[in-house]
Protein backbone atom coordinates (compact mmCIF):
# COMPACT_ATOMS: atom_id res chain seq x y z
CA UNK A 1 0.00 0.00 0.00
CA UNK A 2 1.36 3.35 -1.00
CA UNK A 3 0.90 5.61 1.99
CA UNK A 4 2.04 8.68 0.03
CA UNK A 5 -1.10 8.45 -2.07
CA UNK A 6 -3.24 8.31 1.02
CA UNK A 7 -1.43 11.30 2.48
CA UNK A 8 -1.26 13.76 -0.41
CA UNK A 9 -2.26 11.75 -3.49
CA UNK A 10 1.34 11.56 -4.70
CA UNK A 11 2.92 8.37 -5.88
CA UNK A 12 1.17 5.39 -7.36
CA UNK A 13 -2.41 4.83 -6.41
CA UNK A 14 -3.46 1.58 -4.85
CA UNK A 15 -6.20 -0.11 -6.94
CA UNK A 16 -8.16 -1.05 -3.85
CA UNK A 17 -8.11 2.54 -2.67
CA UNK A 18 -9.15 3.75 -6.09
CA UNK A 19 -12.08 1.37 -6.06
CA UNK A 20 -13.20 2.64 -2.69
CA UNK A 21 -12.84 6.21 -3.94
CA UNK A 22 -15.11 5.48 -6.84
CA UNK A 23 -17.74 3.92 -4.64
CA UNK A 24 -17.72 6.69 -2.05
CA UNK A 25 -17.22 9.45 -4.62
CA UNK A 26 -20.92 9.76 -5.22
CA UNK A 27 -21.32 10.93 -1.64
CA UNK A 28 -18.71 13.66 -1.99
CA UNK A 29 -19.72 17.23 -1.08
CA UNK A 30 -21.03 19.13 -4.08
CA UNK A 31 -21.46 22.85 -3.62
CA UNK A 32 -24.87 24.10 -4.73
CA UNK A 33 -27.13 27.00 -3.67
CA UNK A 34 -29.80 26.38 -1.05
CA UNK A 35 -33.18 25.83 -2.60
CA UNK A 36 -36.17 26.27 -0.37
CA UNK A 37 -39.56 25.00 -1.43
CA UNK A 38 -42.11 27.75 -2.06
CA UNK A 39 -44.63 26.49 0.49
CA UNK A 40 -42.23 26.85 3.41
CA UNK A 41 -43.02 29.91 5.64
CA UNK A 42 -40.10 31.41 7.39
CA UNK A 43 -41.19 32.48 10.89
CA UNK A 44 -39.64 35.75 11.97
CA UNK A 45 -39.12 36.48 15.63
CA UNK A 46 -41.44 39.26 16.84
CA UNK A 47 -39.52 42.50 16.88
CA UNK A 48 -41.63 43.93 19.69
CA UNK A 49 -41.13 41.09 22.14
CA UNK A 50 -37.88 42.39 23.63
CA UNK A 51 -39.40 45.87 23.81
CA UNK A 52 -42.45 44.47 25.60
CA UNK A 53 -40.22 42.65 28.04
CA UNK A 54 -38.30 45.86 28.76
CA UNK A 55 -41.54 47.87 29.12
CA UNK A 56 -42.97 45.30 31.54
CA UNK A 57 -39.80 45.36 33.63
CA UNK A 58 -39.84 49.17 33.73
CA UNK A 59 -43.52 49.09 34.70
CA UNK A 60 -42.85 46.71 37.57
CA UNK A 61 -39.92 48.82 38.74
CA UNK A 62 -42.15 51.93 38.62
CA UNK A 63 -44.96 50.22 40.53
CA UNK A 64 -42.55 48.96 43.14
CA UNK A 65 -41.10 52.46 43.44
CA UNK A 66 -44.53 54.08 43.81
CA UNK A 67 -45.54 51.48 46.39
CA UNK A 68 -42.34 52.04 48.34
CA UNK A 69 -42.69 55.83 48.19
CA UNK A 70 -46.32 55.72 49.29
CA UNK A 71 -45.45 53.49 52.25
CA UNK A 72 -42.52 55.71 53.18
CA UNK A 73 -44.56 58.94 52.85
CA UNK A 74 -47.28 57.40 54.97
CA UNK A 75 -44.81 57.20 57.82
CA UNK A 76 -43.04 60.50 57.20
CA UNK A 77 -45.95 62.82 56.36
CA UNK A 78 -48.00 62.12 59.42
CA UNK A 79 -47.91 65.20 61.59
CA UNK A 80 -46.32 64.53 64.93
CA UNK A 81 -47.67 67.52 66.82
CA UNK A 82 -51.11 67.76 68.25
CA UNK A 83 -52.94 70.99 67.78
CA UNK A 84 -53.04 71.81 71.42
CA UNK A 85 -53.87 75.42 72.23
CA UNK A 86 -50.55 77.20 72.46
CA UNK A 87 -49.67 79.11 75.60
CA UNK A 88 -50.42 82.78 75.18
CA UNK A 89 -47.44 85.07 74.82
CA UNK A 90 -47.53 87.93 77.35
CA UNK A 91 -48.10 91.26 75.65
CA UNK A 92 -45.64 93.91 76.73
CA UNK A 93 -47.08 96.72 78.81
CA UNK A 94 -45.33 100.07 79.22
CA UNK A 95 -44.69 99.53 82.93
CA UNK A 96 -43.35 96.06 82.67
CA UNK A 97 -41.01 96.60 79.74
CA UNK A 98 -37.85 96.06 81.72
CA UNK A 99 -39.19 92.96 83.41
CA UNK A 100 -40.17 91.47 80.08
CA UNK A 101 -36.78 92.25 78.63
CA UNK A 102 -35.13 90.55 81.55
CA UNK A 103 -37.32 87.51 81.08
CA UNK A 104 -36.51 87.40 77.38
CA UNK A 105 -32.81 87.67 78.11
CA UNK A 106 -33.11 84.92 80.67
CA UNK A 107 -34.91 82.61 78.33
CA UNK A 108 -32.60 83.28 75.40
CA UNK A 109 -29.15 82.07 76.27
CA UNK A 110 -27.10 81.51 73.13
CA UNK A 111 -24.97 78.41 72.98
CA UNK A 112 -21.44 79.34 73.84
CA UNK A 113 -18.69 78.08 71.64
CA UNK A 114 -17.03 75.23 73.42
CA UNK A 115 -13.47 74.30 72.77
CA UNK A 116 -13.00 70.59 72.51
CA UNK A 117 -9.91 69.32 74.16
CA UNK A 118 -8.77 65.78 73.60
CA UNK A 119 -8.72 63.77 76.76
CA UNK A 120 -7.28 60.40 77.36
CA UNK A 121 -10.07 59.30 79.60
CA UNK A 122 -11.11 55.67 79.96
CA UNK A 123 -14.27 54.73 78.13
CA UNK A 124 -17.34 54.53 80.31
CA UNK A 125 -18.69 51.06 80.48
CA UNK A 126 -21.83 51.90 82.46
CA UNK A 127 -24.59 53.28 80.24
CA UNK A 128 -26.18 56.46 81.51
CA UNK A 129 -29.98 56.59 81.61
CA UNK A 130 -31.09 58.24 78.37
CA UNK A 131 -33.04 61.43 78.90
CA UNK A 132 -36.19 61.42 76.81
CA UNK A 133 -36.11 63.86 73.93
CA UNK A 134 -38.55 66.75 73.71
CA UNK A 135 -40.18 65.14 70.71
CA UNK A 136 -40.72 61.86 72.54
CA UNK A 137 -42.26 63.67 75.50
CA UNK A 138 -44.54 65.54 73.14
CA UNK A 139 -45.62 62.28 71.52
CA UNK A 140 -46.27 60.82 74.96
CA UNK A 141 -48.46 63.81 75.74
CA UNK A 142 -50.32 63.31 72.47
CA UNK A 143 -50.75 59.64 73.24
CA UNK A 144 -52.22 60.47 76.63
CA UNK A 145 -54.57 63.00 75.03
CA UNK A 146 -55.67 60.43 72.47
CA UNK A 147 -56.24 57.77 75.11
CA UNK A 148 -58.15 60.22 77.28
CA UNK A 149 -60.45 61.08 74.40
CA UNK A 150 -60.85 57.45 73.38
CA UNK A 151 -61.65 56.40 76.94
CA UNK A 152 -63.96 59.37 77.47
CA UNK A 153 -65.96 58.72 74.31
CA UNK A 154 -66.13 55.00 74.97
CA UNK A 155 -67.50 55.66 78.44
CA UNK A 156 -69.90 58.24 77.04
CA UNK A 157 -71.27 55.68 74.61
CA UNK A 158 -71.51 53.11 77.39
CA UNK A 159 -73.32 55.53 79.68
CA UNK A 160 -75.75 56.59 76.96
CA UNK A 161 -76.43 52.98 76.07
CA UNK A 162 -77.12 52.11 79.69
CA UNK A 163 -79.65 54.93 80.00
CA UNK A 164 -79.93 57.91 82.35
CA UNK A 165 -78.02 57.86 85.65
CA UNK A 166 -79.92 57.86 88.96
CA UNK A 167 -79.04 61.56 89.44
CA UNK A 168 -80.69 62.47 86.18
CA UNK A 169 -83.81 60.52 87.12
CA UNK A 170 -83.90 62.31 90.47
CA UNK A 171 -83.61 65.68 88.76
CA UNK A 172 -86.40 64.77 86.37
CA UNK A 173 -88.61 64.05 89.39
CA UNK A 174 -87.84 67.43 90.83
CA UNK A 175 -88.69 69.19 87.59
CA UNK A 176 -91.82 67.13 87.05
CA UNK B 1 -45.48 25.47 20.68
CA UNK B 2 -44.45 28.90 21.92
CA UNK B 3 -40.95 29.44 23.15
CA UNK B 4 -40.13 30.54 26.67
CA UNK B 5 -39.04 33.93 25.36
CA UNK B 6 -42.47 34.48 23.82
CA UNK B 7 -44.13 33.78 27.17
CA UNK B 8 -41.73 35.85 29.24
CA UNK B 9 -43.23 39.33 28.63
CA UNK B 10 -46.57 38.21 30.08
CA UNK B 11 -45.10 36.89 33.30
CA UNK B 12 -43.96 40.27 34.72
CA UNK B 13 -47.34 41.77 33.86
CA UNK B 14 -49.10 39.01 35.75
CA UNK B 15 -46.78 39.50 38.70
CA UNK B 16 -47.44 43.25 38.62
CA UNK B 17 -51.20 42.68 38.57
CA UNK B 18 -50.87 40.23 41.44
CA UNK B 19 -48.87 42.76 43.47
CA UNK B 20 -51.47 45.48 42.82
CA UNK B 21 -54.32 43.14 43.76
CA UNK B 22 -52.57 42.16 46.99
CA UNK B 23 -51.89 45.80 47.86
CA UNK B 24 -55.56 46.70 47.30
CA UNK B 25 -56.72 43.75 49.41
CA UNK B 26 -54.32 44.62 52.21
CA UNK B 27 -55.50 48.24 52.14
CA UNK B 28 -59.14 47.17 52.29
CA UNK B 29 -58.48 45.06 55.40
CA UNK B 30 -56.45 47.77 57.13
CA UNK B 31 -58.42 49.01 60.13
CA UNK B 32 -56.95 52.50 59.72
CA UNK B 33 -59.56 54.97 58.55
CA UNK B 34 -58.82 58.07 56.50
CA UNK B 35 -59.45 61.26 58.44
CA UNK B 36 -57.54 63.80 56.36
CA UNK B 37 -60.67 65.11 54.65
CA UNK B 38 -61.90 66.47 58.01
CA UNK B 39 -58.99 68.89 58.23
CA UNK B 40 -61.07 71.71 56.75
CA UNK B 41 -63.11 71.75 59.99
CA UNK B 42 -60.09 73.00 61.90
CA UNK B 43 -60.69 76.47 60.41
CA UNK B 44 -64.20 76.58 61.88
CA UNK B 45 -63.36 74.96 65.18
CA UNK B 46 -62.67 76.80 68.39
CA UNK B 47 -60.35 74.06 69.55
CA UNK B 48 -58.81 71.21 67.63
CA UNK B 49 -56.99 68.10 68.74
CA UNK B 50 -55.27 66.17 65.98
CA UNK B 51 -53.28 63.11 67.01
CA UNK B 52 -51.46 60.92 64.53
CA UNK B 53 -49.19 58.36 66.14
CA UNK B 54 -48.00 55.49 64.03
CA UNK B 55 -46.40 52.24 65.19
CA UNK B 56 -42.88 53.67 65.07
CA UNK B 57 -43.79 56.58 67.33
CA UNK B 58 -45.67 54.27 69.68
CA UNK B 59 -42.57 52.12 70.05
CA UNK B 60 -40.49 55.23 70.81
CA UNK B 61 -43.01 56.51 73.35
CA UNK B 62 -43.44 53.16 75.10
CA UNK B 63 -39.88 53.45 76.40
CA UNK B 64 -40.88 56.56 78.35
CA UNK B 65 -43.45 54.73 80.46
CA UNK B 66 -42.23 53.63 83.84
CA UNK B 67 -42.88 49.96 84.55
CA UNK B 68 -42.62 50.54 88.30
CA UNK B 69 -45.56 52.93 88.22
CA UNK B 70 -48.77 50.91 88.26
CA UNK B 71 -50.78 53.33 86.13
CA UNK B 72 -48.05 53.83 83.56
CA UNK B 73 -47.52 50.07 83.38
CA UNK B 74 -51.24 49.65 82.63
CA UNK B 75 -51.11 52.20 79.84
CA UNK B 76 -47.93 50.69 78.45
CA UNK B 77 -49.54 47.27 78.34
CA UNK B 78 -52.58 48.69 76.57
CA UNK B 79 -50.56 50.64 74.02
CA UNK B 80 -47.65 48.36 73.22
CA UNK B 81 -49.58 46.14 70.82
CA UNK B 82 -51.11 49.03 68.92
CA UNK B 83 -50.06 49.92 65.39
CA UNK B 84 -51.56 53.38 65.28
CA UNK B 85 -53.50 55.94 67.28
CA UNK B 86 -55.41 58.54 65.30
CA UNK B 87 -57.75 61.08 66.85
CA UNK B 88 -59.49 64.15 65.55
CA UNK B 89 -61.49 66.32 67.89
CA UNK B 90 -63.14 69.59 66.92
CA UNK B 91 -64.94 71.82 69.39
CA UNK B 92 -67.13 74.53 67.90
CA UNK B 93 -68.71 77.67 69.29
CA UNK B 94 -72.01 77.08 67.54
CA UNK B 95 -74.18 74.12 66.63
CA UNK B 96 -74.06 72.42 63.22
CA UNK B 97 -70.67 73.72 62.19
CA UNK B 98 -69.91 70.35 60.60
CA UNK B 99 -72.09 68.64 58.03
CA UNK B 100 -73.59 65.16 58.02
CA UNK B 101 -71.49 64.51 54.93
CA UNK B 102 -68.38 64.88 57.07
CA UNK B 103 -69.60 62.16 59.40
CA UNK B 104 -70.93 60.02 56.56
CA UNK B 105 -67.50 60.02 54.92
CA UNK B 106 -66.20 58.25 58.03
CA UNK B 107 -69.20 55.92 58.30
CA UNK B 108 -68.79 54.83 54.68
CA UNK B 109 -65.29 53.57 55.48
CA UNK B 110 -66.68 51.55 58.36
CA UNK B 111 -69.19 49.71 56.15
CA UNK B 112 -66.51 47.27 55.06
CA UNK B 113 -67.10 43.69 56.16
CA UNK B 114 -64.20 43.69 58.61
CA UNK B 115 -65.94 46.39 60.69
CA UNK B 116 -68.84 45.71 63.06
CA UNK B 117 -70.92 48.37 64.78
CA UNK B 118 -70.83 47.54 68.45
CA UNK B 119 -72.86 50.43 69.74
CA UNK B 120 -74.98 53.20 68.30
CA UNK B 121 -76.59 55.75 70.57
CA UNK B 122 -78.74 58.40 68.92
CA UNK B 123 -79.93 61.49 70.68
CA UNK B 124 -81.38 64.58 69.03
CA UNK B 125 -80.24 66.80 71.85
CA UNK B 126 -76.90 65.28 72.80
CA UNK B 127 -75.84 63.89 69.43
CA UNK B 128 -74.80 60.42 68.33
CA UNK B 129 -72.10 58.09 69.51
CA UNK B 130 -71.10 55.08 67.48
CA UNK B 131 -68.54 52.46 68.42
CA UNK B 132 -67.12 50.16 65.75
CA UNK B 133 -64.67 47.29 66.08
CA UNK B 134 -62.67 45.52 63.43
CA UNK B 135 -62.17 41.82 63.93
CA UNK B 136 -59.38 39.58 62.76
CA UNK B 137 -60.45 36.08 63.64
CA UNK B 138 -61.56 36.24 67.25
CA UNK B 139 -59.38 39.22 68.12
CA UNK B 140 -60.19 42.91 67.90
CA UNK B 141 -57.65 44.54 65.61
CA UNK B 142 -59.18 47.99 65.34
CA UNK B 143 -61.49 50.40 67.09
CA UNK B 144 -63.33 53.42 65.75
CA UNK B 145 -65.49 55.81 67.73
CA UNK B 146 -67.58 58.53 66.14
CA UNK B 147 -68.96 61.03 68.58
CA UNK B 148 -71.04 63.64 66.78
CA UNK B 149 -72.36 66.11 69.30
CA UNK B 150 -73.93 69.44 68.36
CA UNK B 151 -70.82 71.45 69.20
CA UNK B 152 -68.19 68.75 69.10
CA UNK B 153 -67.06 66.15 66.63
CA UNK B 154 -64.65 63.44 67.71
CA UNK B 155 -63.25 60.58 65.70
CA UNK B 156 -61.06 58.02 67.42
CA UNK B 157 -59.30 55.28 65.50
CA UNK B 158 -57.05 52.77 67.22
CA UNK B 159 -55.28 50.27 64.98
CA UNK B 160 -54.17 46.99 66.49
CA UNK B 161 -55.36 44.76 69.31
CA UNK B 162 -57.48 46.83 71.70
CA UNK B 163 -58.70 45.85 75.14
CA UNK B 164 -61.96 47.80 75.42
CA UNK B 165 -62.38 47.16 79.12
CA UNK B 166 -58.92 48.42 79.98
CA UNK B 167 -59.36 51.40 77.68
CA UNK B 168 -62.63 52.46 79.25
CA UNK B 169 -61.05 52.19 82.71
CA UNK B 170 -58.22 54.55 81.77
CA UNK B 171 -60.26 57.67 82.38
CA UNK B 172 -59.25 59.15 85.72
CA UNK B 173 -55.83 57.48 85.78
CA UNK B 174 -52.43 59.08 85.35
CA UNK B 175 -53.46 62.64 84.78
CA UNK B 176 -56.31 61.59 82.54
CA UNK B 177 -59.13 63.54 84.12
CA UNK B 178 -62.27 61.69 85.07
CA UNK B 179 -64.98 63.65 83.36
CA UNK B 180 -67.72 61.76 85.10
CA UNK B 181 -69.11 60.33 81.93
CA UNK B 182 -68.23 56.74 82.69
CA UNK B 183 -70.26 54.17 84.58
CA UNK B 184 -71.13 55.24 88.12
CA UNK B 185 -68.41 54.38 90.63
CA UNK B 186 -69.25 53.02 94.11
CA UNK B 187 -69.18 55.78 96.69
CA UNK B 188 -66.65 55.74 99.52
CA UNK B 189 -67.69 55.90 103.16
CA UNK B 190 -66.69 59.56 103.45
CA UNK B 191 -68.80 60.51 100.44
CA UNK B 192 -71.80 58.74 101.90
Amino acid sequence: MNEEYLWDKSGEPDPEIQQLEQILGSLRYQAKPLELPNDVRVSRPNRYLPLLAIAATVLIALLAGILWLSIRNKHVDQPRQALVPSPSVPTPTPGSNNENKEKVVESFTPNRHRETVARNSPRRTRSEPATPSKEALLVKEQLMTALRLASEKLNLAQRKAQGPTPNQIRNQHKVG
Amino acid sequence: MKSLFQRLPRTPLLVALLVIALAITARAQDPKIQLAHLDHLAAKANETVDVNIDERLIQITIKLFDDKDEDEAKIKKLVQGLKGIYVKNFEFDNDNEYSTADVDSIRSQLREPSWTRLLNVTSKREGNVEVYISMSGSQINGLAVISAEPKELTIVNLVGPVDLEKLSKLEGNLGIPDLGVGPAKPKTKNEQ
